[in-house]
């Protein structure tokens, strides 16, 4: 037994209170004065001798009671030898991360996964007997595979069952999941981590691995000691939706991990066929890029990767997919006033710009669109139109609530209009800056810009585009994706149903504004073009783990007519579909937890093919240096456990603190000396 | 409405001892009916033919002249009665359970029978304070000024020792050398065969005596929830009491004590009254008043 802060000891010292005021108080005993004693007689001693135990009884509590209080100050504990090996909880973590689907070693037919599982197998087998232990998967996320048992079956089929994944680990995220185990779990946690110890899996902040100080982390690297060579496919960029397949490029970029200068052969293959191969020379431990000109993909959604043929010992990550849809181009009805000429001008040249966008810009006036169906176009822009027939109105309504799109753009027009259509808010102000102060020259600036919103991702373009005109809109529930200098939201995005507007509260032409002259105002439209058409959240390729949104959670959440009944329909890599029945019709996102294509049917009814790679952090084979896993491993528990194989940790000393106890005991020697002195102070109050 | 003037308790927040007498005995006498026995003018009685030798003072002259023989007018005069007041003053007097002691109580009470006897009925009026001793002594007398001097002599009258009646009983015989009455005010914690063997000589002269005990209500009823440790106000004895003795033995001794003085003081002739601290003090000038009318006003004399 010993005192983590034994100078409060010094608190002993006042167990003398206690008796200085008990001195004290027989000293001054005032009897109570009477006339005369000639009628009375003396009591029995009986009586004074149950005073006087009262008053020792009460002494002894209120010397207890200090006592008591400065033991717990002083935190008394005792040293015991380390807990039963059966009360300690053995949590076997194994890392099913991506890269655990390397070779495990130079020539080893094996991966570093089936190694992790032998050794974690050979770890339950040697555990004490009816010592309970519990299975966990450390990949994307940390998975409690197993309840903490002591069946041997169930915890080698848990073990035996962990697949290949494609995610990436962190050892932050271990950190954190130990962290939170421990404040439910107070027995001994002897933590064993399966892994092959990746230099990407080290989080940024080295504080966020530390485990609590019940765990005792015992480190089994798997796999070689050292950083394997290998090549992958890091990046590729090519268009998501294309027209023209002579013009669609695409390129890959070839990294290096560890690996001397070699030369690589880069293959484009479409639906499982090679369409192209290139040479490739790839520098020592760096990077090249190849371009593939032309992208021969027949009509509808192509799966395509990028391969090369690294011949190391992580073939896994040797291609990267995505997917292409062909399609002719997809029309863009854009109503606008007669008279107004310049809008429809510049928006279509921008719109024939754009090189991954493939819309055709179709104008029209209000009075011809009155019979237009919306559902047909990839969006619809109202460009400075005060007003449009009310059945094109409901007919755009409903085509946003089902999942269409309406660019609006409030020019001079609308100035003396206060509803803005489809949009639903008005126009409260307008603001004519040509008019403005004398201090600004006539104009005023893109004030801030929201970088993440997917229309303005090279925002920093508008910084030199004047504006003479903005109406004033009350954003209300919108999101404000770019505002002016005074202040004015220039940019809203109101989400409507399943569908969306997006407000641009100027005009596209020349007069209210110079952006159209400006070359941001092509990547502005080619970027909204793709976001409002939707091609922006189909396109391209995800990474594992990444989450796809499959329906609006406002909407699904208000339970709307859209949203009741619609179900989203996925296929998985594996030609499985992950999804019940029940989670396909109010999920409201998915995660792209395997690497592969996965075929999706939105709530909205619109179909796509998505390509989903893992990290490519996971390519790097660089292993943690032994020094910083000795730290790691050092900082769990109270003793050091190096990175080692041995299945337990030695016997060590625990410290059980007393103190909780100490005071409980104060509390419950406080409350008798309460009672004991209320008693005690009543009987000096009476009187004869 | 007057009566309330009687109660101790109101008393006690009068400082001057005159003020608390003239208030006491004014609110006696408001709520007094008139009746007979009670005059305190002199009445007229009776026409007596004249004799010779008879003081011609007392011959009505008017009716001489209508009738031209001559009568005496007789009155139904007040005998003086001297009054003699013995005040114990030992310290058992201080005992108090509430805001009046019973020193207080008697002071109260003397002075208010001084008042009575020296302003309403010309009765000279005189003082004893003892204790073991005879502290003090104011001699009776209806002299200008003899009021002030026993308030003085009572407001003086601190209680100093213990009780020794034997003792100062043995002087009280030379101050007493005519009849009157005599009232002994005290608490009288002795044996009731000592205080009546030392209080019946005063007696012998053809006074009335009468015994004023005053007690506490909780030397009475004592009240004791807890062992304590009590000390006598007059030896400063300590002794340690616990609550069933109270209750039981203590209350038992106490009644008969107080039923033994009652029977020996009233067997020597003596009155006895109990009075507590918490009463009105009319009771003792009832008694004063009855004790005049019985036994010290008799005959006829001349106004």
């Amino acid at each position: 037994m010993g005192f983590l802060a034994p100078w409060f000891l010094a608190g002993l010292l006042a167990i003398g209170l206690p008796v200085y005021v008990h001195l004290l108080r027989k000293q001054t005993t005032v009897p109570r004065p009477v006339s005369s004693l000639m009628f009375f007689e003396q009591g029995t001693q009986s009586s004074v001798r149950h005073r006087r135990l009262r008053y020792l009884l009460l002494f002894a509590l209120r010397t207890l009671l200090v006592l008591l209080l400065a033991l717990a100050f002083a935190r008394p504990f005792f040293r015991h030898k380390s807990v039963l090996a059966s009360d300690k909880l053995l949590l076997v973590a194994i890392d099913d991360s991506f890269s655990m689907n390397a070779a495990s070693g130079p020539g080893a037919t094996g991966t570093r996964l089936d190694d992790a599982r032998r050794a974690a197998l050979e770890v339950l087998s040697h555990r004490s007997p009816g010592q309970k232990a519990q299975v966990i998967a450390l990949g994307g996320q940390m998975r409690l595979l197993t309840q903490p048992v002591e069946d041997s079956n169930e915890l080698r089929a848990a073990v035996a069952g962990i697949a290949p994944g494609d995610g990436h680990a962190t050892f932050g995220e271990l950190g954190r999941g130990m962290r939170a185990m421990a404040e439910s779990v107070h027995t001994p946690i002897e933590l064993d981590l399966f892994s092959d110890m990746q230099q990407p899996n080290m989080p940024g902040n080295f504080a966020d691995m530390v485990m609590p100080g019940n765990v005792a982390l015992v480190l089994h690297r798997v796999g070689p000691a050292a950083a394997v060579p290998n090549w992958t496919v890091e990046s590729v960029e090519a268009p998501g939706q294309l027209v023209d397949t002579k013009k669609a490029r695409v390129l890959a970029v070839i990294a290096g991990h560890g690996t001397p200068a070699a030369t690589r052969t880069v293959s484009l293959i479409v639906n499982g066929a090679a369409i192209a191969t290139k040479k490739l020379d790839v520098p020592a431990n760096g990077r090249a890029t190849v371009v593939f000109e032309g992208l021969d993909v027949p009509y509808g959604e192509s799966r395509c990767a990028v391969k090369i043929d690294s011949a190391d010992g992580f073939p896994a990550d040797d291609s990267s997919v995505f997917a292409v849809k062909r399609a002719d181009p997809e029309r863009v009805l854009f109503v606008h006033q007669a008279s107004d000429t310049r809008s429809p001008l510049y928006f279509g040249a921008a719109l024939a710009a754009a090189a991954q966008a493939s819309f055709v810009l179709q104008p029209i006036t209000p009075e011809q669109a009155s019979d237009i169906d919306p559902s047909k176009y990839a969006f619809v822009v109202l460009s400075d139109v005060p007003s449009i027939p009310s059945i094109l109105e409901n007919s755009l309504i409903r085509n946003v609530q089902d999942g269409g799109s309406v660019l609006v753009a409030t020019g001079l027009a609308d100035s003396h209009r206060e509803h803005i259509p489809v949009y639903g808010g008005d126009v409260a102000d307008a603001h004519f800056y040509t008019r403005g102060s004398a201090e600004d020259a006539g104009f005023t600036t893109v004030g801030e810009s929201d970088a993440s919103h997917p229309s303005l991702k090279d925002a920093n373009a508008w910084q030199g585009a004047k504006f003479f005109y903005a109406a004033a809109v009350d954003p209300g529930t919108a999101r404000v994706a770019a505002r002016l200098a005074d202040g004015t939201p220039l940019l809203l995005d109101q989400q409507l149903g399943e569908g969306r507007v997006l407000l641009f509260a100027s005009g596209f032409d020349n007069v209210t504004n110079d952006l159209p002259l400006n070359p941001a105002f092509v990547a502005f439209v080619d970027q909204t073009a793709r976001y409002l058409s939707g091609q922006q959240r189909v396109s391209g390729a995800r990474v594992v783990d990444s989450f796809v949104q499959l329906r609006n959670p406002a909407n699904a959440a208000s339970g709307s007519a859209a949203a009741k009944g619609a179900t989203v329909d996925i296929v998985g890599p594996d030609g499985q579909r992950p999804l019940t029945l029940k989670q396909a019709a109010a999920a409201e996102s998915f995660q792209l937890a395997h690497s592969g294509f996965y075929q999706i049917r939105f709530a909205n009814g619109r179909d796509a093919l998505i390509a989903v790679n893992p990290d490519r952090r996971e390519s790097d084979l660089a292993i943690i240096p032994d020094d910083v896993l000795k730290l790691w491993s050092g900082s769990a528990g109270t003793g050091a456990a190096p990175a080692a194989t041995e299945s337990s940790t030695p016997p060590e000393n625990n410290v059980s603190s007393l103190w909780w106890w100490v005071m409980l005991l104060s509390l419950v020697a406080a409350l008798a000396e309460s009672g004991l002195a209320s008693r005690y102070l009543g009987t000096q109050r009476e009187d004869l | 409405m007057l009566q309330r003037f009687l109660d101790p308790a109101i008393l006690h927040g009068i400082s001057s001892l005159d003020l608390v007498a003239k208030t006491v005995v004014d609110g006696f006498v408001a709520g007094l009916h008139r009746s007979p026995d009670f005059g305190f003018s002199l009445e007229f009685a009776e026409y007596r033919a004249y004799t010779p030798g008879d003081d011609l003072r007392h011959v009505d002259w008017n009716l001489f002249a209508r009738t031209e023989r001559c009568y005496l007018k007789r009155y139904r005069g007040e005998t003086n009665s001297q009054l003699t007041l013995l005040l114990d003053a030992s310290n058992s007097m201080k005992y108090t359970s509430h805001a009046v002691s019973k020193m207080d109580y008697a002071r109260y009470m003397a002075a208010s029978l001084c008042y009575l006897a020296i302003h309403n009925q010309h009765d000279p009026a005189g003082l004893i304070v003892f204790d073991d001793e005879v502290r003090n002594y104011i001699r009776p007398s209806t002299r200008q000024g003899q009021l002030y001097r026993l308030l003085a002599g009572l407001e003086q009258a601190e209680p100093a020792a213990r009780t020794d009646f034997a003792k100062p009983m043995r002087h009280f015989q030379q101050f007493l050398n005519r009849r009157g009455i005599v009232l002994v005010i005290s608490d009288f914690y002795e044996q009731p065969e000592t205080i009546v063997k030392a209080i019946e000589p005063l007696r012998f002269h053809g006074s009335e005596v009468v015994l004023f005990h005053v007690l506490d209500p909780k030397e009475i009823y004592p009240e004791m929830k807890g062992p304590a440790i009590l000390v006598d106000l007059e030896t400063d004895r300590k002794l340690e009491v616990i609550p069933d003795y109270v209750k039981t033995q203590y209350r038992a001794k106490m009644d008969r004590h107080l039923e033994e003085m009652s029977e020996r003081t009233r067997a020597a002739g003596m009155g006895y009254h109990l009075l507590t601290t918490d009463k009105p003090l009319d009771r003792a000038l009832t008694e004063y008043l009855a004790l005049r009318r019985s036994g010290h006003t008799s005959g006829l004399g001349g106004a």
